[in-house]
């Protein structure tokens, strides 16, 4: 059974903002305008954070792409009353969104501030709604939704390979943020196998888990900038 | 036992006796859908070109059945049709390989845009009220053809003007010919951020007018002179593909990276060191450079070569430019010129670039000259690790058809001001692509000259500024509905056609502008001499004189990997041309437009990493999309060092009023400590007042303070060349939008 998680190499991220679009394109992320967004309504299951040290002239500032981490110990899971939040086999951190029934608890517990929550049905201004991806479910008024690791690309691979009697070649899913970044920053693979690309930089001197001192584990190790 | 176990257990034991008769069933409660049930849709994989910016990236766009409402021969309907779902970057593209940028990704919505427009409309209210009635394809063409036959009958032909982006491609050189064989002046174009003064540096110092493209992925030291080459500069998805390279493409190698510029942007963020400088002085701190690399012997002058000796002082060692003196002038300290120089030299190979606001000063084309000089001397161009130009393909070479082109384009300020001061009003404007009501500054009068023209007819697809003042539009295919097609100027180290059939069916009455023009040129009474069909049939001749890199024909290859790319023999390969040597340009202060007491900060708009120059305002993943350094979105905003905005009294969020010598607008104040204290910045892209339902009317243009300076060699726009106050006027009004803070990420910044 594979574990499918990522490293994010910091060194190579230059907060271009690929990943965010590219999120939106494959998953059906609404869009919901400006006055809902100044609510902080706004979602983006991948977004570029910034951080700045420093003063002019010697100031710095440092891009960190930040998803669900996909968290071993997910502090979302065992506060959801209908178990929408759970974890499956192959480490991900899932998300049944009709079984959802909007407490919010999870993006409460959630340390990352990944989960977004939907305050209204999804619209999309005809005929933009004919781009819509038709193997990712919209999501309905009430529900929580987060990044997947692009769980419908994991999918058809492994379905794929499954019929092809084979397994999944190391490099053969790419969830979308990680397929768009132009300096390669994100790599998506299984942890279970010691040789794939994810778990050799994951075990990186320069690695390190987002807020590893809440005992989450998360799937998704940062490489540290160099500079 | 951890908290999960705990969970697990309790929730089975809560529903144990439903599940008994389960084998494992930990896993049986949270099973959702079985693997088994899930089907995933069929995809198909069809190549295409983006053509939102001039980079020409390969995408891959995967395409599925969608129910779309169309109207097809008159007929309105549901119909199923094979829709683009989701554009990728084409894995083997050697621009992007594979990857794409945020705007490219967006692209697709503009084929699936609610205000797209969608049949041929002629205009019925008053000029730039935007009020049009839906014609036909006939209709329009044949008014469109009797406007150009009553010109030619009145031996008029060059009273057409053709007014567009001046893209290289085939697109453009079909325009060209069209214009050529009507009897036209060649196109006047118009790009706000268009790299003019480096190509003409270029020409000069290296015979290449064009932008240089560079070997990140071997380079161990670059310094970029404003350059934002990872989010708006150039090339960006292959100049961020070569920068995961050389940071951590090689073992044990990590190449460094210096940039210099007055107002961090996001490529500035990923620099090792970053250093502000003084606004249009940044030739003289490479020349600086240069000036230590001579002095300690490290490299002769005569490394210089060709681009040296276009450096007043050079051969003498530039003995202006010592470290002391560039302090004086840039503001940075000798120890660091003279450590700088140093690392560039023993960090070989090491690159320079410039881009941006550098050559957007009156003294633009000597800071280019002196970057070009400097690469020279550190023996970095045509070098690995270095700068490189991209083999271009000679078009006239590879489609006989193509021989006999109008005059050179021209610009749009002189043809502006020939029209305001009567001197030359053309009779017909056909307007493609440009909108330069929105992207010029005021000073030049387009908007005025414009509607002195009688005719406008325009082939947009978005009813913006500029073709709202259209009489007649003649609406084009998105590019994954027709013929797509870039000529990559860089990004590239070896000769690039990107180009691709159409991935899906027009949604709408849509015609491919080459295809309309070629049908107009055969409907004229005294009809054009243009040997194709249509645009596909230069396509197919261009291609098909390219050298075949595989088993199939060129062009057959192509078409099925979205362009070709190799080795280019001579024959189509446009030759390099050095350029009428000129004589060694000197150092001039650049000048500002503002007394700088009366307007005390330069102020600085540059290419938003959203709309560019805000031609990508309509798209509404763009407008959502956090900026990645603000995080702002669906915002305008100013951003103000955090000195002086204390001194100013103004705090994050304020509305503050922003004036220059040419006007005044209000807008949210960022405060940053990424910004020189002199220096304030606005993004370009918002502001305008027509452009779709998500750009119209929202936030500020600041290219309407922009006082219409220009480059003392060139003539090219000097947009970083005005002067501002600012004033704090009012509390924030919730028009700034961050995605960071509250909530969400902690943001505490110059408070």
């Amino acid at each position: 059974m594979p574990k499918w998680g990522m490293a994010v190499d910091l060194d190579r991220c230059d907060g271009c903002s690929a990943c965010v679009t590219a999120c939106h394109a494959e998953n059906n992320i609404s869009t919901v305008g400006a006055d809902q967004a100044a609510r902080g309504r706004a979602k983006h299951w991948i977004r570029v954070e910034r951080y700045w040290e420093g003063e002019f002239p010697d100031v710095r500032l440092k891009f960190r792409p930040v998803m669900c981490q996909h968290c071993e110990n997910a502090p979302c899971e065992p506060v959801c009353p209908t178990y929408a939040s759970h974890h499956t086999e192959d480490g991900l951190n899932a998300q049944v969104y009709n079984r959802c029934i909007g407490t919010r608890y999870c993006a409460n517990a959630c340390p990352y501030n990944v989960r977004f929550f939907d305050f209204f049905n999804p619209s999309w201004d005809k005929p933009l709604h004919l781009q819509l991806n038709p193997d990712v479910s919209l999501r309905e008024v009430g529900v929580m939704e987060k990044c997947t690791f692009c769980v419908q690309r994991i999918k058809a691979a492994t379905i794929q390979a499954k019929a092809e009697e084979r397994k999944v070649a190391d490099g053969e899913i790419k969830p979308a943020c990680a397929q768009a970044c132009p300096a390669r920053a994100l790599v998506f693979g299984d942890l279970d196998d010691p040789e794939s690309a994810v778990s050799r930089l994951s075990r990186s001197s320069r690695g390190s888990k987002l807020l590893e001192d809440r005992g989450t584990e998360p799937a998704v190790t940062y490489l540290s900038r160099q500079s | 036992m951890d908290r999960r176990s705990f969970i697990k257990l309790t929730a089975i034991s809560g529903t144990g006796a439903a599940l008994a008769s389960c084998g494992a069933p930990e896993n049986e409660i949270i099973r959702f859908v079985p693997d088994e049930d899930i089907m995933p849709g069929i995809a198909t994989m069809k190549p295409s070109v983006c053509t939102l910016c001039a980079s020409g990236c390969g995408l891959t766009v995967r395409m599925m059945m969608a129910d779309a409402d169309v109207v097809r021969d008159g007929q309105s309907g549901l119909v199923r049709i094979h829709a683009a779902k989701k554009l990728e970057g084409s894995a083997d593209h050697p621009v992007n390989h594979g990857g794409l940028c945020a705007r490219g990704q967006a692209a697709i919505q503009v084929t699936y845009h609610p205000d797209r427009i969608t049949q041929p409309l002629k205009r019925t209210g008053d000029r730039g009220q935007g009020q049009y009635d839906a014609i036909s394809w006939d209709d329009a063409i044949a008014e469109l053809v009797s406007r150009l036959d009553m010109l030619a009958s009145a031996s008029n032909q060059k009273s057409l003007a053709f007014l567009s982006r001046g893209r290289r491609g085939h697109r453009a050189a079909l325009i060209d010919r069209f214009l050529a064989a009507y009897g036209a002046p060649g196109a006047i174009t118009h790009e706000l951020f268009n790299d003019d003064v480096v190509r003409r540096a270029n020409a000069l110092s290296f015979g290449r007018d064009q932008l240089p493209a560079f070997d990140l992925p071997n380079a161990r030291y670059v310094v970029s002179f404003g350059a934002d080459f990872l989010g708006t500069w150039n090339s960006p998805t292959a100049q961020g593909y070569g920068y995961g390279l050389m940071r951590q493409g090689r073992t044990g190698i990590r190449g460094m990276f210096v940039q210099v510029e007055s107002r961090m942007s996001q490529t500035g963020a990923n620099a090792d060191q970053w250093i502000p400088v003084k606004p249009g002085t940044e030739g003289v701190l490479a020349l600086g450079l240069a000036n230590v690399i001579m002095t300690a012997k490290l490299r002769p002058a005569s490394a210089g070569g060709r681009a040296g000796t276009l450096i007043a002082g050079w051969s003498s060692g530039l003995t202006d430019f010592a470290p002391e003196q560039v302090e004086q002038i840039t503001g940075v300290t000798a120890a660091r010129v003279e450590r700088l120089a140093r690392e560039l030299v023993e960090t070989s190979p090491s690159v320079a670039m410039i881009g941006g606001s550098p050559l957007a000063h009156t003294n633009g084309l000597f800071n280019a000259l002196a970057v070009n000089a400097l690469n020279a001397l550190l023996g970095s161009v045509e070098q690995r690790g270095g700068l490189f130009f991209t083999p271009q393909i000679n078009l006239t070479a590879a489609a006989k058809g193509l021989a006999g082109r109008a005059s050179a384009p021209s610009s749009l300020d002189r043809a502006a001001a020939a029209i305001l001061d009567g001197s030359f009003v053309p009779q017909v404007l056909l307007l493609d692509g440009a909108n330069p009501v929105f992207t010029s500054p005021k000073g030049w009068g387009v908007r005025e000259a414009l509607t002195k023209i009688p005719y406008i007819a325009s082939f947009g697809s978005f009813l913006d500024e500029t073709a709202a003042l259209s009489d007649l539009i003649l609406p084009d295919h998105s590019f994954l509905e027709g013929w797509t097609e870039a000529l990559p100027e860089s990004g590239s180290m070896i000769a690039v056609a990107s180009v691709a059939p159409a991935a899906m069916m027009p949604l709408h009455q849509t015609r491919a502008t080459p295809d309309v023009l070629l049908d107009v040129g055969r409907r004229l009474a005294k009809p054009l001499n243009l040997p194709w069909e249509n645009f596909e049939a230069l396509l197919t001749e261009t291609f098909s004189a390219l050298p075949t890199t595989s088993t199939f024909d060129t062009w057959t290859d192509a078409q099925e990997k979205g362009g070709w790319w190799g080795m280019l023999p001579p024959a189509l390969a446009t030759a390099a041309a050095p350029a009428a040597q000129t004589k060694p340009l000197a150092f001039s202060e650049p000048r500002f437009d503002g007394d700088a007491g009366q307007y005390p900060l330069h102020f600085l708009p540059y290419a938003s990493s959203a709309f560019l120059d805000g031609s990508l305002a309509h798209l509404p993943w763009l407008q959502e999309m956090p900026d990645p350094l603000t995080s702002a979105m669906w915002s305008s905003w100013i951003e103000i060092n955090t000195a002086t905005a204390a001194k100013l009294g103004i705090r994050e969020g304020d509305i503050v009023e922003v004036a220059s010598s040419q006007g005044a607008l209000r807008t949210s104040a960022i405060v940053s400590p990424g910004i020189a204290p002199d220096v304030v910045a606005m993004p370009v892209g918002q502001g305008h007042q027509r452009f779709t339902r998500y750009a119209t009317g929202r936030g500020e243009n600041p290219l309407e303070l922009l006082a219409p300076l220009a480059d003392s060699e060139t003539g090219n726009l000097a947009w970083a060349a005005t002067r501002v106050r600012i004033t704090r006027v009012g509390d924030p009004d919730g028009r700034l939008i961050l995605f960071a803070g509250g909530s969400r990420e902690e943001q505490d910044r110059g408070r």
